[in-house]
């Protein structure tokens, strides 16, 4: 029987992300080496190593290959992926949603800001931000 | 599907490691090491409040978190939530905690705007258009051989250690952008191949406001703002400097002829 799954990419490499509250307790979780998309982003070996020795403290299984084809191989029930806005993982997520069924977990607000921000200068976005900013947990609980 | 090994004997044995893994990375790995248990020690390390009086300073209480930060080590919530439990009164933290919400302003203006992470947000205000400023990061400025010694040292620190302070950031930003008129998303890019912390939403609209695609005026320094900041750190000599000592009037002649009066 198909078992969830949570697919972890370089911008949430910590247990204690929403993905993994998001996900039913004991949830396989993989970190794919795709090469292509390494070696697309050209990173050094400065920031390889990094990633690679933070993961190594994870409970996260590091599976190499591409990471559509890996993740249709597995063909989980249902996959759990870490929002982000780095468009080379937006990009792969846009083809991942044709092979799986998928939920975007985001991850802790920082600040809670209910009406749209003006995004064009970063003291709008500030007068509306310091409400909250100053707040245990963004004001979420406190 | 090939499972890769987690566990190693030492670092240099899972250095060597990822070599043969990506044997196509340039340069060496960091002094800076990642994990989670590294991320805590900086954290329980950062002093808050000496960040916003000493941060512009080369030498300044700045926490280096950043690389943890922009790979989820660490959240921008509990990094927050332990500043404020050092402190009495949280307007004693104000910049850091301004320094912090620039990161969310930041991912919020690239999730609205996804297309804004490679392209002009609005024309330069520089005099020029985009089109005459270099497509490529030219070689000098690639190898920190620009010649510009306070240059050079900045360089030769993002690519040994991926990890620049931030006025260096911007220092670099102005530099490529302005001094040497190269299209800003020449030099992201360079950034992002080696900092640490390379995050597009970041990096991409910090080089856009210093190159003034994303701010009302570009950023421009001198060499006596640098001798201010990092002076006690680097050579910030005039002779091994000559390019960048001038006054900000000399050089907005210099730099930007096309603009008559005060940027």
């Amino acid at each position: 029987m198909n078992q969830p799954l949570i697919w972890l990419h370089e911008e949430a490499l910590r247990v204690t992300h929403p993905v993994f509250r998001a996900a039913p307790e004991g949830t396989r979780a993989i970190y794919v080496w795709d090469d292509e998309y390494l070696s697309q982003l050209d990173y050094s070996l400065k920031r390889l190593v990094f990633m690679y020795e933070t993961l190594c403290e994870l409970p996260v299984e590091i599976l190499r290959g591409d990471t559509v084809s890996i993740i249709k191989q597995i063909a989980p029930s249902i996959l759990y992926i870490p929002a982000t806005t780095k468009p080379h993982i937006t990009s792969t997520m846009s083809k991942i949603k044709s092979v799986a069924n998928v939920e975007v977990i985001p991850d802790e607000n920082f600040v809670t800001i209910t009406k749209a921000a003006d995004i064009r200068r970063f003291f709008p976005y500030w007068n509306m931000a310091q409400k909250t900013a100053f707040q245990k947990n963004g004001g979420i609980d406190a | 599907m090939q499972q890769l090994q987690t566990d190693f004997q030492s670092r240099d044995s899972l250095i060597s490691y990822v070599k043969t893994l990506a044997p196509w990375a340039k340069g060496d790995p960091s002094p800076i090491e990642g994990g989670r248990q590294n991320a805590e020690l900086k954290l329980a390390s950062i002093d808050p409040k000496a960040y916003g009086e000493t941060r512009n300073f080369g030498d300044g209480k700045i926490t280096r978190l950043s690389p943890y930060i922009h790979h989820g080590i660490l959240s921008l919530s509990e990094v927050r939530n332990f500043a404020l439990s050092k402190c009495g009164n949280p307007q004693e933290i104000t910049k850091f905690i301004q320094e912090l919400a620039w990161r969310d302003f930041w991912q919020r203006v690239l999730t609205e705007h996804p297309d804004w992470a490679w392209n002009d947000t609005e024309p330069y205000k520089t005099g020029f258009t985009a089109s005459d400023y270099a497509d490529h990061l030219p070689d000098d400025i690639e190898r920190g051989e620009t010649g510009t010694t306070c240059i050079d040292a900045f360089i030769k620190e993002l690519v040994t250690t991926g990890y620049i302070h931030n006025h260096a950031r911007m220092y670099l930003a102005s530099y490529v952008v302005h001094f040497r008129r190269v299209k800003w998303q020449a030099g992201a890019r360079w950034f992002l191949q080696h900092l640490l912390d390379g995050d597009i939403a970041s990096n991409n609209l910090s080089w856009q406001w210093v190159a003034s695609t994303f701010s009302n005026k570009p950023y421009i320094f001198n060499l006596e703002n640098v001798h201010k900041y990092f002076g006690n750190l680097i050579d910030t000599s005039p002779d091994a400097n000559k390019l960048l000592h001038a006054s900000y009037e000399e050089l907005q002649i210099r730099l930007f002829p096309n603009i008559k009066g005060a940027l």
